[in-house]
Parts: structure tokens; sequence; C-alpha cells
């Protein structure tokens, strides 16, 4: 590999790949390849192609037998070469005007009948295959064909997709903003057909089938030895149950990422290798409790984790103390009262079914009726949550809260993403939408690991620097934030620094200064420096640096290429470290002997 | 019995024989070699190559590619034949006559290997 070669990776932003274990095709036993499209063609033409070749062969033979005449009068036939141009360029309605001599009567009726013949049988033969074009298993086996064969050719580590909703479509924009390379795989066509549609960078082959099927998988690339992993979106438990078994049982190795609702399902997952199964419901509740406890911590996390260009959101700031009340008590509900519970808060449930053995903070009865609000006591409540699955029920519960006690802290879920114009305009203070905790979630798991790694280990640094990160982020960055990436200062990916870090005097602050003027710093924030499995997390400018360290920084796309000059270019890396001005032609090298680092 | 195999067999035979019916004779005597036999090798050997079409067995593979074999080079034998004929100017005499022959002896190589085939296909054919 060339260095501009490494240099381009590094600023796409591919610089994470893992060592793959599996170099070769990994084959479901028994796996049937689609029938190559040629022989179902062939297969259904039979017939009409039967029909025309005798058609054709009666009227040549017809018209070498039927007697006929040449210019001098005298009997003569038609010879076969004669009479099959003749048949050519009737029969394919041509009409091409030249015939050898004049036609006799007895030519004629023969050449009219065939004609007629002709006629049928051209239009039987491209009827057919016009009909075998438009036909739906035809078409079905196109597709897969051109599909399998899209996913053999690909040539970089892809991620396998099953299930393209709303959660996949939202982590397929920001992987694939990553530059990261996609397979997508859903039962449902016209989602897949909206992939061409849809603006991305890369291609992304699409296949509608049923995932729980481990052929579908396997036409989409299970085994193929560049598949880096595994991610199973669909809204059904069960199919994400199916594709964690499919993919750990075929390729034990990959990594696996299931989305699920059900704590139930979340362990049978666990029982097929190590995936990591990422609940929407339990993550919000988590989130909560977060954003309850210190509001910076939960500001930054949900900045990070919002992908590329995502603003800086509003720093939510949810009652610590008094009464929650919570509409809807279905999985979701249970969760986030547990979560409430264990926060020390007290909450009244507003649940519409009355249960066998209801838990004593239960008032049964429909949240929309003014009389169940009432005796859920809103007037003396600091914290409202509208959770049940339907929209438009969360808005009037929503509506109907905030007539009672206009001062409520309103949290609402948002099921559907047509719905999100009127949630946005009801000025909700906090938004479950499942789709997106789990998206985010994920992206956060794979955009870059030392991203996750800081998102887990920031929480216990308390809300005061959180805070103190954030206002360092806004400073540097803006209220958007669109670069975030790993460097790891090694020979690879820093050549020019490798002395410098040998020095054992570098520090943060002489490696973010700017190519064109050292005495300024580059708009960049280191995130976390990892060393030996070792996180310092928010290192500040006079933090030491050595080699193979692993930082997380964040920044504008162009102090990324800034800081990228000074990692590879020896001249610019001289200048910045030391404040050398060096020749950066190896003639001019050589003639002024001066020093060369790396 | 199945009409399908009959069609079949008929056809792969129908294309030997008649293959083998032009063949025969003196091969540079034009009179020997019937021009319509020619044409009705021709036709049926096609007929018998769509009917090999879409069967996906290597027996079935090996059948296709005979019949494309005899196709091609019945097809150089008319030809030349039409050449020889309209093009020429010694007219159908026995140098160009032998080589149709010959053409078309290539052709029954092919046809004949087909028959072998179908015999094989027939006698390893067990109904259970």
């Amino acid at each position: 590999m060339s260095r501009s070669d490494k240099r381009w990776r590094r600023m796409l932003g591919r610089g994470e790949e893992r060592p793959r274990k599996a170099r070769r095709w990994t084959r479901i036993a028994a796996a049937v390849q689609g029938p190559p499209t040629v022989f179902l063609i062939l297969r259904r033409m039979r017939a009409p192609l039967i029909v025309l070749i005798t058609i054709f062969a009666i009227s040549v033979l017809g018209l070498t037998l039927v007697p006929g005449r040449d210019e001098t009068g005298q009997p003569a036939r038609m010879g076969f070469f004669d009479a099959f141009y003749f048949m050519s360029y009737t029969a394919t309605t041509i009409g091409y005007g030249e015939i050898p001599h004049e036609f006799t009567g007895a030519q004629r009726l023969w050449v009219m009948a065939s004609i007629y013949l002709t006629v049928i049988g051209w239009a039987y033969a491209i009827g057919s295959l016009l009909t075998l074009l438009q036909d739906r298993a035809f078409r079905q086996a196109l597709a897969l064909q051109r599909f399998t064969r899209t996913v053999a050719r690909i040539r970089e580590p892809f991620l396998l997709i099953a299930g393209y909703g709303q959660t996949g479509q939202l982590l397929g924009r920001s992987l694939d903003a990553l530059g990261r390379r996609l397979v997508v795989v859903d039962s449902n066509a016209e989602r897949v057909d909206a992939l061409d549609i849809d603006a991305y960078r890369a291609d992304v082959p699409g296949l509608a089938g049923d995932a729980r099927n481990p052929q579908t998988l396997e036409h989409a690339g299970l085994g193929h030895p560049y598949c880096e992993g595994v991610l199973a979106l669909t809204d059904d438990d069960e199919v994400n149950l199916a594709v964690a078994m499919t993919a750990a049982l075929v390729r034990p190795e990959l990594p696996v990422i299931a989305r699920t609702v059900s704590p139930a399902v979340g362990y049978r997952m666990a029982a097929f290798g190590s995936p990591t199964v990422v609940n929407a419901f339990d993550r919000y509740g988590d989130h909560l409790r977060l954003a309850l406890r210190a509001p910076a911590s939960y500001q930054l996390m949900v900045w990070l984790e919002s992908g590329l260009g995502a603003t800086l959101p509003d720093r939510a700031q949810p009652p610590r103390a008094g009464r929650w009340v919570l509409c809807g008590y279905g999985r979701f509900g249970r969760e986030l009262t547990e979560d409430l519970h264990a926060e020390g808060l007290t909450v009244t449930v507003i649940d519409i079914a009355a249960s066998a053995d209801p838990d004593p903070w239960v008032v049964v009865g429909d949240g929309s009726e003014p009389s169940v609000m009432a005796r859920a006591d809103l007037a003396h409540a600091v914290g409202f949550v509208a959770g049940t699955d339907n929209d438009t029920t969360n808005l009037s519960l929503v509506a109907a809260a905030r007539r009672i006690n206009p001062h409520l802290f309103v949290a609402s879920r948002q099921n559907r993403p047509e719905t999100a114009p009127l949630f946005a305009a009801m000025r909700v203070d906090s938004l479950l939408v499942p789709a997106e905790v789990v998206a985010h979630e994920i992206y956060a798991q794979l955009s870059t690991p030392l991203l996750w790694h800081f998102l887990r280990e920031m929480p216990a640094l308390g809300d005061r620097w959180a805070a103190n990160m954030i206002t360092r982020l806004h400073k540097h960055c803006g209220r958007r934030l669109h670069g975030l990436w790993r460097t790891t200062l090694d020979a690879d990916e820093a050549p020019a620094l490798i002395r410098w870090l040998r020095d054992g005097r570098a520090t943060l602050r002489d490696l973010l200064r700017h190519p064109d003027d050292r005495d300024e710093r580059l708009d960049i924030v280191p995130l976390l420096i990892l060393r030996d499995e070792q996180a310092t997390l928010g290192p500040a400018d006079d933090a030491a640096l050595q080699a193979g360290d692993q930082i997380l920084f964040a920044g504008q796309p162009w102090d990324r290429r800034a800081l990228l000059d000074t990692l590879t270019v020896d001249s610019v890396s001289q200048y910045v470290l030391y404040g050398r001005r060096v020749p950066s032609s190896w003639v001019w090298q050589r003639l002024t002997h001066s020093p060369r680092s790396g | 019995m199945s009409l399908e195999k009959v069609i079949f067999g008929f056809f792969v035979l129908l294309a030997a024989t008649l293959n083998f019916g032009f063949f025969i004779g003196d091969i540079d005597d034009p009179t020997l070699h019937n021009k319509y036999e020619l044409f009705a090798a021709v036709v049926v050997n096609l007929i018998a190559t769509v009917l090999k079409f879409g069967d996906r067995t290597q027996i079935g593979a090996v059948h296709l590619a005979t019949s494309l074999v005899a196709d091609l080079q019945l097809i150089a034998a008319t030809l030349v034949w039409t050449w020889a004929t309209q093009i020429s100017a010694t007219g159908l005499d026995g140098e160009s006559m032998a080589s149709v022959v010959s053409l078309s002896g290539g052709a029954l190589m092919a046809n004949i290997v087909s028959v072998i085939l179908l015999v094989i296909e027939t006698v390893s054919f067990q109904r259970r």
C-alpha cells in the first residue's frame, strides 16, 4: 500500500479495519445458487422456437417444391437458397422486393399461406419473450442474480444489515457518511427499491427477502470474506433472533448487533455466541436516569452519538425530586417505572388494562378521560410520560397533561417517523424515538471503538466535567460536530512523528499547532487517549504522548487535513513540532543535510 | 410412457438418421446426395437442439453441446453448398460436394454421440 493510498484511507475514515480471520467464503452446506438466467430463458422459449423453426422449414420447403417459371417461360423451381432468402425477408415483415423470377399463381398461393403462418410464428415467439421479461418470477430471479453478483464483487469490508426500516435507514445513512459499505436485506420490496433513490455515496446492494431464511443471508454475503459484521434491525424480534442465530452459527467470529424490545428475546440471543443486544426501551430508561442525574453528561452523549453534522442538543433538565405520572404500562412503561424507582422517584402509572396482580402505583383507566387523569393527580406531579404505542394518543395525552399542569416536564414516545413534526410543534421536553435510540447506540459502537470507550466511561466523570467538555467542543467546533476520528501514533499512520515520539517530550500542545503558523492552535479537541487499554478522557494540552497511543479527536474536516499533514509530511512536522523550516524536496534535503525524522 | 420422452427420442434419432442418409454414398458424386435430405437434416437438428434447451443436468449439458456441434457442421455444409451452387463459377463440382459431405460426416459423428447419450440415459434410468 502506498503512502498516498493510506493517506486517503485515513481521510475517508477507513481506519477501523479489524483483522479478519476468514479470507475465504464460508458456504452454508447445500446452498443452492439461483438458476442462471440464460437457462430460464431457453427453457421458456423452447416451444416458440420450435414453432418458428417448423413454420420456416415448411414455408421454405414448400417454396422449393411449388412449380415456377423463369423469364423465358421454361418451368423452373426455386432453389433452397433463393427460397430461404425470400422467406427470411418476407417472414420478418421486412418485405424486400427482390425475387429471382416473377411468381406463378401456384407460388403466390403458397407464399400467401406461408406469410400468415410466419407472422403468427414471429408474433408468438416475440410475445413469449416479452411475457417472460414481464414475468415476476423471472424478474425476481434476475434481481437475485444481480444482487448476488454485486455482493460477491465487493472487495472492501461491509456490514450486513437485516431490516431496512426506520432504524436501518437512519443507521445506514450515518454509516455511509463514514464511508462504510453496506448490504441490505428487507422483507419489504418497496424499502429495498427505495435504496436506489436514497442518496448514498457508495452503491448499497439490497435484496427483498426473508432474513429468517439462512439462504437469503448467504446471498447477502454472510459467508463473504469481507463481511465485517451483521446487524439485525427488523421490527420483528423473532426475525432478529433468527438472524443473530444464523450469523453466530455460520460465522462465529463475526460481531453481531441485534435489536429487540423484549429482555426474554435478548437472553435467547445471548445463548448464541456473544451478540450485542440493543433494547431501545431499556436504553431510553438508562438515558433518562443519566439525564436525571447528570444533564450535561446526557447532553454530551446524545451529541456525540447523533452522527456527523449533529447540532448540539438542548440540555434537558428533568425534575430530580417529585412524582412522575406515566401513561401506558407495556414493556416500555415497565422498564421506565423500574428505572425511575431506581432513581428514588415515585411513579403513578395510568394503564388501560387491569392486570391480575396490579402494582400499587397503577391507576386503571383510559388516560384520555378527565376523571382518570384527575385520579393520577397531575397537578402535584413534576413529570409526565406519554408512553403508549399510538402517536395520536400520546399527543393528546401530552396536550391534556399540559392543560392540567403547565409546569410539567413532559416526555413522550414517538413511534412513527411521520409524526415527528407534530411532536416538535408540541415542544416535548424529552422524546423517545426507539428507532433513533437504537441507531445512535449502534452507531456509537460501530463508528469507532474509541467513541464507544469514551461514552461508556464518560458518565463516571460527573456532570461538571461533561459541561466543561461541551464548552470546549463548542468553542472549537461550533454547534455542529463535523468530524470525529481516531488517529494512531505509529509508523503506519504518523510516519513523520516517530522520532519526536521517541524523544519522550511529546505533548498534545505541540502536535496540535497549526501548520501555517505554529503559534496558532488547530481547532481540534482531543476526547480520549487510549494507551495499553488505559483510557484518559478529555486530556489537557500538556498531556504526554507516546508511540502507539490511539487518540480520538473531534474537529472540522479542514483541521483534520492540517493535522494529517503534520502526521505524514516530514517538512510540515519539522515546522510544527520544532519551528524548523526544512526543504521538502529530496535533492534539497541532501544538499542541506537537514535532519530527517521518521 | 411420457410423450415428452417420445418426442425427444424421436427428434434426436431422426436427426441422426437423416444426417446418415445424406452422408452415405460416394463423397464427390452430387447425384448420390439429396439436397432435400440435407435441408431436412438441418431443420430436424435445429429442433432437436431447441428441445435440449434448459436442462441443467450434466448429461443434458453434453446433449446440448453435441447438438450445437452438429448444427454448426450442418450449417457450414449448407453454406458451402450455397457457395458452390450460387456464387462459384464452376458450380457444384466433385470437389465442393466432397467438402459438403465431409462436413455433414462431422455432424454425423456428433449426432451419433447424441444417440449414444440417449441410449446411456435410457439404460441407466431406473423406475423405482
